[in-house]
């Protein structure tokens, strides 16, 4: 660099500098220049939009909250196991969280007080007992396992020093006893290990939908209601209360005596554990001449105007088969079925054929066990071999043993149209794709139902009468079968019936175990005294209940409808 | 030139540093807000559940008979008390005579009205 002389000024020696510092080095600080305004101007542009976005955020849509809400996603309550409804929505079954509390015994300030006082606020607690545990050495106690909200509330209310809760969940059966035996109940794990919950276990485990039954909770309340009364006052030893939807086959009400309270189920004896309506099989007796009787209407070896000689006893092997509201005379075959007489029915269930008779009880499933959402299904017993006399008896209901709810099923069957439903414990919403298999013709249901009333106006069962609602049914009187034979003195007594007969709605059956007759029934323990009259009283309450309109009975078109004559005429001249 | 952005981006700078400083406040804030609310729907969740189980339980056919029978003077509904509405006076099918008030119920049943009964103490 060359100094310029100072007379110059420093007018000269700017010049000489922007003359100095020329050719590379100016090229070097221009580029630096340059490049530094980018990097600027580039920091700017960043700084300014990262500017205008916070700007964006904090003022303009700073009150867009609710969008930002819907993506938080709202915890919901998880019961861990789904609970159990009736078809109407009233819960049976359901898992609540629960305090159990709990001592820290170092904790405990005075454990004579907080003994005294815990035993004041909750049930069951010994203050002695409690006190030696409070005063133990042990750094844990549980003082009462699953508190009730209320009881929680009380402890905290002492407000003891070294008391703790623990949450758990625990199984709560709001009606208690009343579903015992449908909705079962869980273990201490809470797994299912009886009825609905154990059938379902995997399901009610792994969803917080509810599980919506077939069960009308009012109407099995009524049937409970009246089961046990009939109970009572017959003294018999177990009731078995069904009413099925007879177009549907859903099971409204079930009912079987002596149960239990699901929940403490560890009290209850096996006895009352035990469901007698599907796990129990049971020689029905005479309610079988039902099957029988349509089978033979159906295939067309007997009609409404054949009848069957009912002089004089059968006598096979060493069996005698007997009336036992004897007539001693030729029976239609509405008689036969409105006197329940076991040799017409014999003679009728012959006249079909071994064959014919077995394959149309196989049709209504009696041969398997009942496809019902239950764990505590029992297998029918039918004989080995199949000869006459088998089915001679079998016509009337002993020699093949099968549950109630098969029973239900299948007399839903004959009176429905013909159609058999598979009985369900899980709410239908519609009947569309629910149609059963056809077992009888339309023509021959209306027969039976015409025959069924027929034993309520004038045969067996007119104890079942209700006003309005025209009861049809069956009434049944099987002898048990015991030790060494059958014991004519243990009755299984019962009434299937149904109404209203012209246009059946519901099935309902009533089945006591070992009943003793009372003055009232005049010393009988026979179905029709003892199982139709608690029909009766449970059709009545629940017929009302479940919006069935009445029917007037005295109606020409009913009476026409229902109407069957019980007159043989030519065959009885062809006898005598 | 270059002094006056510098302090116009000081200026910015600070402003903004401010507003994401109040921002994460809030957002705090809203998200304490978040968790309180959603503790506070699970204990409301909960706390329906059990009313729901408590419902039920006092819902028991059992216990609504007694307290029916105790306080109230209604009798179980039976066939005489039901009707269509096409039973009912003018809809087009007024055959059905209506029961002036005083007439006796239906014959057949011992049913009398509830009302003519003197209600129980409670």
């Amino acid at each position: 660099m060359r100094l310029g002389g100072a007379a110059h000024g420093p007018q000269l020696a700017a010049q000489d500098a922007r003359f100095e510092i020329d050719g590379s080095a100016k090229t070097a600080l221009e580029v630096g220049r340059n490049r530094l305004c980018l990097a600027g101007a580039l920091f700017a542009i960043a700084f300014l939009t990262i500017a205008a976005r916070a700007a964006d955020v904090m003022v303009i849509s700073g009150s867009g909250t609710e969008h930002a809400a819907s993506g938080a996603a709202a915890l919901a309550f998880d019961p861990e196991r789904a609970d159990i409804r009736d078809r109407n929505g009233e819960l049976l079954a359901t898992s609540l969280n629960t305090a159990s509390l709990y001592a820290d015994p170092q904790m405990v300030r005075d454990p004579g007080d907080a003994a005294r006082r815990l035993a004041q606020t909750l049930p069951d607690i010994d203050a002695t007992e409690l006190r030696a545990r409070l005063q133990s050495d042990k750094r844990f106690v549980w003082i009462h396992r699953n508190l009730t909200p209320r009881q929680q509330y009380a402890v905290n209310r002492l407000g003891l020093p070294g008391l703790s809760f623990q949450r758990e969940r625990r199984r709560v059966y709001t009606h208690g006893a009343l579903a015992a035996h449908i909705v079962g109940f869980t273990g201490v794990d809470n797994h299912g290990l009886a009825g609905i919950e154990r059938y379902f276990d995997e399901a009610l485990a792994g969803h917080a939908e509810p599980l919506d039954l077939s069960l009308d909770i009012r109407v099995q309340y009524v049937v409970r209601d009246e089961l046990s009364a009939a109970m009572r006052s017959f003294k018999a030893i177990g009731g078995i209360g069904v009413v099925m939807d007879a177009q549907s086959g859903e099971i409204i009400a079930m009912v079987s005596l002596p149960d239990f309270d699901p929940n403490h189920p560890g009290e209850a004896p096996a006895d009352a554990r035990f469901n007698r309506a599907t796990l129990g099989i049971y020689e029905m007796g005479s309610t079988f001449k039902i099957f029988t009787t349509a089978a033979a209407l159906d295939s067309g070896t007997a009609t409404l105007k054949s009848g069957y000689d009912a002089t004089n006893p059968i006598h096979i092997g060493r069996f005698t088969i007997e009336d036992y509201h004897a007539k001693r005379r030729w029976l239609s075959v509405p008689e036969i079925f409105m006197y329940s007489s076991n040799i017409g029915a014999a003679k009728m269930a012959l006249d079909l054929g071994v064959t014919n008779h077995r394959a149309f009880l196989d049709s209504l499933g009696f041969m398997r066990p009942a496809p019902l959402e239950l764990p505590e299904i029992g297998a029918p017993m039918a004989p080995h071999q199949w000869r006459e006399v088998n089915t001679m008896t079998i016509a009337f209901g002993h020699g093949l043993a099968v549950s109630p709810i098969q029973v239900v099923a299948a007399t839903a069957a004959m009176v429905n149209g013909g159609i058999l439903n598979p009985p369900t414990l899980i709410r239908r919403s519609g009947l569309e794709g629910q149609r059963g298999a056809r077992v009888i013709s339309p023509q021959t249901s209306a027969e039976m139902r015409k025959l069924m009333r027929l034993v309520v106006e004038q045969g067996t069962g007119k104890n079942a009468e209700v006003k309005g609602y025209l009861v049809g049914g069956k009434t049944g009187t099987a002898e048990k079968n015991g030790v060494g034979g059958y014991k004519s003195k243990a009755l299984l007594s019962s009434f299937i019936g149904t109404f209203p007969m012209t246009d059946p709605r519901y099935v309902v059956l009533v089945m006591l175990d070992e009943p003793k007759g009372t003055k009232e029934s005049a010393g009988y323990a026979t179905g029709g005294w003892v199982a139709a009259p608690a029909v009766s009283r449970i059709v009545q309450r629940i017929g009302p209940m479940l919006g069935v309109a009445p029917v007037d009975g005295d109606a020409p078109s009913v009476k026409k409808q229902l109407f069957v004559s019980t007159d043989p005429k030519a065959p009885r001249l062809a006898t005598y | 030139m270059i002094r006056r952005s510098t302090v116009l981006f000081l200026v910015l700078a600070a402003a903004i540093g401010f507003g994401l400083f109040k921002l994460t406040f809030e957002v705090q804030g809203l998200e304490t807000e978040l968790h309180r609310l959603n503790r506070a729907i699970l204990a409301e969740d909960e706390a329906i559940h059990v009313l729901d189980a408590e419902w039920s339980y006092l819902n028991e056919p059992t216990r609504l008979e007694a307290l029916a029978k105790r306080h109230l003077a209604l009798r179980t509904a039976n066939e005489t008390r039901m009707r269509t509405l096409a039973d009912l006076p003018g809809r087009g099918n007024d055959v059905v005579p209506v029961a002036k008030p005083g007439t006796p119920w239906p014959s057949g049943t011992d049913v009398q009205p509830a009302l003519t009964k003197s209600r129980p103490k409670p």
